[in-house]
């Protein structure tokens, strides 16, 4: 039988909770993870909402400064090359390690490899790049490049854990993490490695949130109870968020070898460019509609067949439009309709974290038998009219998911979710 | 008899940069430091030069540090990387205001090289 790559081991830092146990609790029963926040001191802001990760404080460059909760360790010959999102990525690897019933000693053996997202930590290299041009280039932290820059996580946990296999990071902003599993995924369907790590991480700061301001995709909504709703006529953008999610990817004979649990089966993935716009969505969301279709072909999936689709919906207004128009365009026509929700709803939009996270809360709803709401859906847009956008999480067990992404200059990435028999 | 009088120095504020290197070094490396900066003394350097050395150990030795040999090797006895050792060294140069070349640093191997070293050139540097 060819590879399977399955999800075994889950590990959460997030706005909705920090193991997986109150991220499920959340995703039941529709709690947010958001709150008020004055970004750089500035009350004159119009961004006043984020989903904070709770229990960590990075409140300057210094890392001694740097706060954790007390269950976590973090160490720190590890600490001096970490970004903010580096200390969340090494406290929810070391979470799905755990889940996965793996001893991190026996990732050293060449079968397992490591694929990261992030978007590198603005604030980190913002603080050195003053420190360079106040010495006009004379001094220099060393470790100034290996924890800020897109890589980071790749670099620091590649070393940390002594992985021999496949090491990379993936960049195409929100839906890099999705790029991640997916080439995850074929690593281990093309027989190259029998495991595959997929960590994704992002800071909460106003270095990694604030720029989308000035592209006036954020919301302006001061209230945490409505700032993020996907799909409402009242969205009027998203709201940031980070932390990081780890998923241990492995071949199925070997997870059944190992004798652990299965969350879902990965059975397929898909890609496609939008070819129109370095920031926009394609108005009628193109490339989402075919890499909806190609992520089906992939999983020999008739779309009819899809139970519940997890959205990229960010909330923001013609995102959320265009993708509904790919909805409309792959589901329309098929008897079945599948339940349709955005997390975000919940955590905020975490950018390269967005794609693993919510193929996360996918996999814990195919394994724990939930379809999660559409949560703060007040008036769904007229475009909505004919998808199934339920207002509470739902007691059916989905055999069949479909997770969409979308990022930056039109990269669009889904996956099929499979519960295993 | 009574010392003599010291000199009145020019007392010396550390700048915002140094303040900030500072706050998380032990108390007894902190009083150390003012002395250091405002007496112009390297004499009295070692607390610091240990709290910095003990911040940026590897976890295992970090504890005992100060109860350690001046011969202990940094790299051999005590598991520092290169990169440990640039990093201490990138703090002692913001903190005490000096400047330490690749080659420099090189030779540094030992907690006494190090001492020696950074007490030779904060006695020699410009203005603190």
């Amino acid at each position: 039988m060819p590879p399977l790559p399955v999800i075994t081991g889950l590990g959460f830092i997030t706005s909705i909770g920090n193991d997986r146990a109150s991220v499920l609790r959340s995703l039941r029963e529709l709690r947010h993870g958001f709150e008020p926040v004055e970004f750089l001191g500035n009350p004159n802001l119009p961004v006043k909402v984020a989903g904070t990760v709770k229990g960590f404080d990075f409140p300057t460059p210094n890392r001694r400064d740097w706060r954790w909760p007390a269950s976590l360790t973090v160490d720190r010959e590890l600490l001096r090359g970490l970004a903010p999102h580096g200390v969340y990525a090494l406290c929810a690897l070391k979470q799905a390690l755990a889940d996965a019933g793996l001893d991190p000693a026996a990732l050293a053996d060449g079968d397992t490899g490591l694929y990261c997202a992030s978007a590198g930590s603005p604030f980190l290299l913002g603080h050195f790049l003053d420190q360079m041009h106040a010495t006009r280039g004379e001094r220099g932290n060393p470790m100034c490049i290996v924890s800020s820059i897109a890589g980071t996580l790749n670099f620091n946990l590649a070393a940390c854990y002594k992985i021999s296999g496949a090491v990379c990071g993936f960049s195409s902003a929100c839906a890099s993490s999705s790029h991640a599993l997916g080439y995850a995924m074929d690593e281990i369907r093309l027989g190259r490695q029998t495991r595959m790590l997929v960590v994704a991480a992002e800071d909460v700061t106003a270095e990694s949130i604030l720029p989308f301001s000035s592209l006036r995709v954020l919301s302006n909504n001061p209230d945490p109870e409505t700032a993020s709703r996907p799909f409402d006529r009242q969205r009027d953008g998203f709201v940031g968020t980070g932390g990081s999610v780890a998923i241990v990817v492995e071949d199925a004979a070997l997870a059944r070898r190992r004798g652990v649990r299965i969350y879902a089966e990965l059975i397929g993935w898909g890609q496609a460019g939008d070819g129109h716009s370095v920031a926009a969505s394609h108005p009628e969301g193109a490339g989402l509609r075919s890499a909806m279709q190609r992520a089906l072909g992939d999983a020999h999936v008739n779309a009819a067949a899809i139970d519940y689709v997890n959205a990229h919906a960010a909330s923001t207004p013609s995102g959320d439009r265009s993708e509904v128009l790919a909805l409309h365009s792959v589901f329309t026509g098929n008897s079945a309709k599948p339940h349709i929700s955005s997390t975000k709803a919940l955590t905020g939009h975490g950018l390269s974290l967005a794609g693993a996270m919510e193929i996360a809360f996918c996999a814990l709803a195919v394994a724990d038998r939930f379809i999660p709401g559409a949560a703060h859906l007040e008036e769904p847009d007229a475009v909505c009219a004919g998808l199934d956008l339920p207002r509470t999480s739902l007691d059916e067990a989905p055999r069949l998911v479909l997770k969409n992404s979308s990022g930056f200059g039109g990269s669009n990435v889904c996956h099929v979710l499979r519960r295993p028999a | 008899m009574a010392s003599p009088a010291l000199p009145t120095p020019a007392k010396a504020q550390p700048s915002p940069e140094q303040e900030n290197l500072l706050r998380n070094l032990p108390s007894d490396a902190r009083a150390a430091y003012e002395r250091s900066h405002n007496w112009a003394d390297p004499g009295v350097l070692d607390p610091v030069i240990l709290a910095i050395l003990s911040d940026f150990a590897p976890h295992s030795c970090a504890a005992h540090l100060t109860t350690l040999p001046g011969s202990t090797r940094l790299i051999d006895d005590l598991g520092f990387d290169s990169l440990a050792i640039t990093e201490v060294v990138f703090f002692a140069e913001d903190l005490f205001g000096i400047s330490i070349t690749n080659r420099e640093i090189a030779e540094v191997r030992t907690i006494d090289d190090l001492r020696a070293f950074i007490r030779s050139k904060v006695a020699t540097r410009s203005t603190p």
